[in-house]
């Protein structure tokens, strides 16, 4: 032991030099988790997990990780994906009464089902490849039927439309898709503590699929590190957002509910992940206008922010913040543990109203027409109460206006008319010049690819209701390509709104660097909503036809060839002519019927078997008729005795 | 594979939840659920692709059934079906014979050991009876005109939760625990048809080994207990040589309304603990030694640069 000690020594020197050089890719990997909780006006409470995971950029060309996960760094590097954003979605986001102008709506409220949009770093024709090998390691990676998305009828090319501009982009979405447990588990097993420890070990399942709303999604972007082939810097930032409603034992309609952790999510938090370098609860409550002063130093003032009138927080924060109209508590939870676990509560006092503010305009989608040949798409954006408080209006030649990007895949079957587009400004129609801006349009191309629809619309400030409608034909599709459940209809993925000229963010004039949370709200980012899905019916045939088909065939052609070869082969009525005819022999003569039997066997060779020589077979019938004649005879003369007897 | 999202379904009482009893004591789909074939996804082409292994080249490897010609697989299907075939999501059959052909297929391609199927519809004993591969077992819930029922209603969630044949291989394996050595013999003969108002006929001309000395840990996952030993090599020593040990595997929980499950379990059959040699001592001893390292990073740089010093002796002294 000691021999090998010092043998090692003068090794050892050599290695401070070698780590001197390395020392510039020896950059550690941070992970941070957060829990964001917001009373909702509507009684229900938002709760926003996030947690982000960075990986520094390294000039060797493998490299190990230990926070980071494998399965997503090994994506990055074989698929060369830039930027991409995975979500599963099941619910609305209710944007009157959640909101939808601050950065949690428009980065949270996402389509029903799942999206996923990727930015490559390949040529330009390799791109679709790319995307169709990134949605199957996808598919098996978080248990979902993503490879869907690989056919070129469901994902789309955008431009500018999508807030993202980049020549390399592809987005597809899947409505249908269900989102359960089996897509939670590994999206949480990429986390470094798991569901094991820390915020995450909050999530029981049936509390998270009981929401109202419940999105998870991933977002991962990459660093260029600056150098070709070597590995860069991914930031991955995976978030969860669930809408619950707490369970209240009061009656009265007009008081917000209390709500705990337990109560929410049936557990309560017992330590920190050890592996996160922060790991906060934050609260914040909207609304918090007026009473509090803006001295939050000395103890009795600041002791009145989170214990007062209105409400009781049942543990103290460590820090509050405050910006315009909301208040945020935060509370560091490494303390925590198993002795004393973190269980945050709010107790309601009085009740109290507030609203979140919204997006200027409110978008909904609807179909419009009926029948299976036509119809048409209709979208609806009416003014918000919120648009005059607004910031961001932009002034062009005097007027004031509002720009509003409008986003939209056709599939191959609903065959749109771009020619029929109307657009419909406080219910006159407008020509589109005045209106329209800018459009990018890709047709459709049956069986091929989808239709992308891009619109810039710049409408005037003072706007009540705006509505874009175009007119549509619906396609056939070949009797595979139905889904097993195709009567119920097909969907069209959600329409994409999104204001450019107005950036969503909030600001707490907090140091960036501790928490990525609110480093991620400062970041202006593109106010943008979701519509509907629609859901199409489309004309099915009928399925049991394939079936009807051969056993109508069938049965026509047994009738045919059994009709056919029974005229050809049958002879009706032969076995009557031979009774008749050995009868007839019995009263003609014996020479009579052999003749005629002995002609009928020579005419036809294949008779039954008795084909013997013509003369054998008049000794074996003479004989034959010989004895039953004798027989006869007895039978009567036996009759004739006995019945003489009584 | 799952047709049907049966646990968050929007008519689902109780979210993330699939019992198997109305007691509501056990749920089955728990947290570490994977599916890996669901809705659409779950036709016969992508199951028979699955058993015989022939799938597109992006396919990942979850979704691949990895297996060699030393696994035991377990193909567990429940749904509706009838005379020589079973039901896929309403729209599809698969037939007896395709699944002969497969597993035909997967023999010669040496995709298994041992294959075991369960079938839980009506006429289940059919679906298996053109199959001619050896060492397969089969069996079904009921035979050929015969119907298989369901066990109970829950009127809490509002359908049957369970069918007979699933709920009484369920109670059998309940009713062991983790050291039994329960051989496939007593599980095939705890069917009673009068429990199950149907006959459980099984197949067994294809299979050599006899059942009494089968265990169900063979094709049935059992969740291990592991021992934490201070010093490797240790554990385990008075067991013989032709004892199997297991690593640690899912519990292979049969859920509902499943269409397919499949437990596979490598049949390696690990040594017998090592003795104590000097070897491995020293061997114990480095590695304890570089795990005091906090940097292996370093250490393999300081290896490269160890070599290439002696590189640059040798060569000069040459």
């Amino acid at each position: 032991m000691a021999s090998l000690i010092r043998s090692w020594i003068p090794l050892l020197i050599l290695q401070s030099f070698l780590v001197a050089i390395a020392f510039g890719s020896k950059e550690a990997e941070e992970f941070s988790e957060a829990l964001l909780l917001k009373p909702l006006p509507d009684r229900k409470v938002l709760a926003h997990f996030h947690f982000e995971n960075r990986a520094p950029p390294s000039n060797s060309h493998g490299r190990h990780h230990h926070l980071f996960p494998k399965a997503i760094s090994q994506l990055v590097q074989k698929f060369r994906v830039k930027e991409m954003e995975l979500s599963f979605t099941q619910g609305r986001w209710n944007h009157e009464h959640w909101g939808g102008f601050d950065p949690l709506s428009s980065m949270n409220a996402k389509p029903v089902g799942v999206e996923l949009w990727a930015v490559f770093d390949v040529p330009q024709s390799q791109v679709d490849t790319s995307w169709k090998n990134l949605t199957h390691a996808l598919s098996g990676l978080f248990c979902a039927s993503i490879n869907f998305l690989e056919s070129s009828t469901s994902y789309a090319a955008p431009t500018w439309g999508f807030g993202t501009n980049s020549d390399k982009l592809r987005y597809g979405s899947l409505p249908r898709e269900a989102v359960c447990t089996e897509n939670l588990t590994p999206w949480l097993k990429l986390l470094p503590c798991r569901d094991k420890d820390g915020i995450s070990a909050l999530m029981n399942r049936p509390s998270v699929y009981r929401g109202f709303y419940h999105s998870q999604r991933l977002h991962l972007s990459t660093v260029e590190s600056g150098q070709e082939g070597l590995g860069s810097g991914i930031v991955l930032e995976q978030t969860l957002t669930v809408v619950l409603q707490p369970e209240t034992t009061s009656v009265e309609t007009n008081m917000q509910p209390s709500w705990s952790l337990s109560s929410l999510f049936g557990r309560k938090v017992v330590g920190s992940c050890v592996l996160a370098k922060s790991s906060n609860v934050y609260l914040q409550l909207e609304g918090r206008l007026g009473h509090e002063s803006k001295n939050v130093d000395t103890e009795i003032e600041a002791h009145k922010l989170w214990k007062n009138a209105d409400f009781d927080l049942s543990l103290k924060p460590d820090r509050v913040l405050r910006e315009s109209s909301s208040l945020l508590f935060i509370f560091d939870i490494d303390k925590s543990s198993d002795s004393e676990p973190f269980d945050l509560g709010l107790t309601w006092k009085l009740p109290s109203k507030w609203s979140c503010q919204q997006a200027p305009l409110q978008a909904t989608r609807f179909l419009m027409g009926s029948g299976n040949e036509r119809g048409a798409i209709a979208i609806l954006l009416k003014a918000t109460e919120s648009q005059e408080k607004l910031p961001g209006r932009v002034v062009t030649d005097g007027r004031c206006t509002i720009k509003a990007n409008i986003f939209q895949i056709f599939p191959w079957y609903v065959k749109v008319y771009y020619h029929t587009l109307q657009i419909f400004v406080d219910q006159q129609q407008k020509t589109d010049c005045e209106v329209l801006k800018k459009i990018n349009v890709s047709p459709s191309t049956d069986k091929v690819s989808s239709g992308m629809l891009e619109m810039m619309l710049e409408l005037p400030c003072e706007v009540k209701s705006a509505a874009i409608s175009i007119e549509y034909d619906k396609g056939f599709l070949h009797i595979d390509e139905y889904p097993p459940d195709a009567n119920q209809g097909f969907d069209i993925p959600s329409a994409l709104i999104s204001f450019p000229s107005h950036h969503a963010s909030l600001d707490f004039q907090e140091e960036l660097s501790k928490s990525p949370l609110l480093s991620s709200f400062k970041e202006k980012s593109l106010v943008r909503s979701y519509t509907e899905v629609l859901l199409v019916p489309l004309t099915t045939p009928d399925f049991s036809m394939p079936y009807n088909v051969i056993t109508i065939t069938c049965t026509i052609f047994a009738l045919y060839f059994g009709s056919l070869l029974n005229v050809l082969r049958r002879r009706i009525g032969e076995e009557e002519r031979f009774l008749k005819s050995q009868a007839g022999k019995k009263t003609f003569g014996l020479k009579q019927l052999l003749s005629r039997l002995t002609a009928k066997i020579r005419g036809r060779p294949i008779e039954p078997p008795s084909s013997d020589s013509p003369a054998a077979q008049s000794s074996f019938l003479s004989s034959k008729l010989i004895f039953k004649i004798i027989l006869v005879a007895g039978a009567a003369a036996a009759w004739q005795y006995f019945s003489t007897d009584n | 594979m799952l047709a049907d999202d049966m646990a968050c379904n929007a008519r689902n009482e109780y979210p993330a939840q699939v019992f198997n009893n109305e007691n509501h004591k056990l749920n089955l789909y728990g947290d570490n659920v994977e599916v890996d074939y669901r809705g659409y996804e779950v036709t016969v082409e992508n199951f028979l692709r699955v058993l015989t292994g022939r799938h597109e080249n992006a396919v990942p490897r979850s979704k691949r059934l990895l297996s060699d010609e030393g696994s035991h697989i377990l193909l567990y299907m429940t749904g509706h079906g009838g005379d020589e075939f079973l039901k896929f999501q309403d729209a599809e059959e698969l037939q007896s014979h395709d699944l002969a052909d497969a597993v035909k297929q997967m023999k010669e391609k040496r995709r298994f050991k041992e294959l075991m199927i369960m079938v839980d519809t009506c006429q289940a004993a059919t679906l298996f009876n053109q199959l001619q591969s050896p060492g397969v077992l089969a069996i079904g819930s009921s035979l050929k005109g015969e119907n298989s029922y369901s066990h109970h209603l829950d009127s809490d969630v509002g359908v049957s939760v369970v069918d007979r044949f699933t709920y009484y291989t369920l109670a059998f394996f309940e009713r062991l625990n983790i050291y039994d050595n329960a051989s496939l013999n007593s599980l095939f003969r705890s069917y009673d048809p009068k429990l199950l108002m149907s006959t459980a006929y099984y197949r067994t001309d294809l299979y050599q080994p006899h059942l009494a000395e089968v265990p169900v840990t063979n094709f049935f996952g059992s969740v291990m207990e592991t021992i934490h030993t201070d010093s490797v090599y240790k554990a385990f020593s008075s067991k013989t040589s032709n004892n199997k040990i297991n690593s640690e595997m899912p519990v292979n929980q049969l859920s509902e309304h499943d269409e397919l499950q499949k437990a596979n379990i490598p049949n390696d059959e690990l040594k017998t603990e090592k003795q104590k040699c000097p070897y491995t001592q020293m061997r114990v001893d480095l590695h304890e030694k570089l795990e005091k390292f906090e940097n292996v990073d370093t250490v393999v740089n300081l290896g490269i640069a160890v070599m290439v010093f002696v590189v640059m002796i040798s060569s000069s002294l040459l």
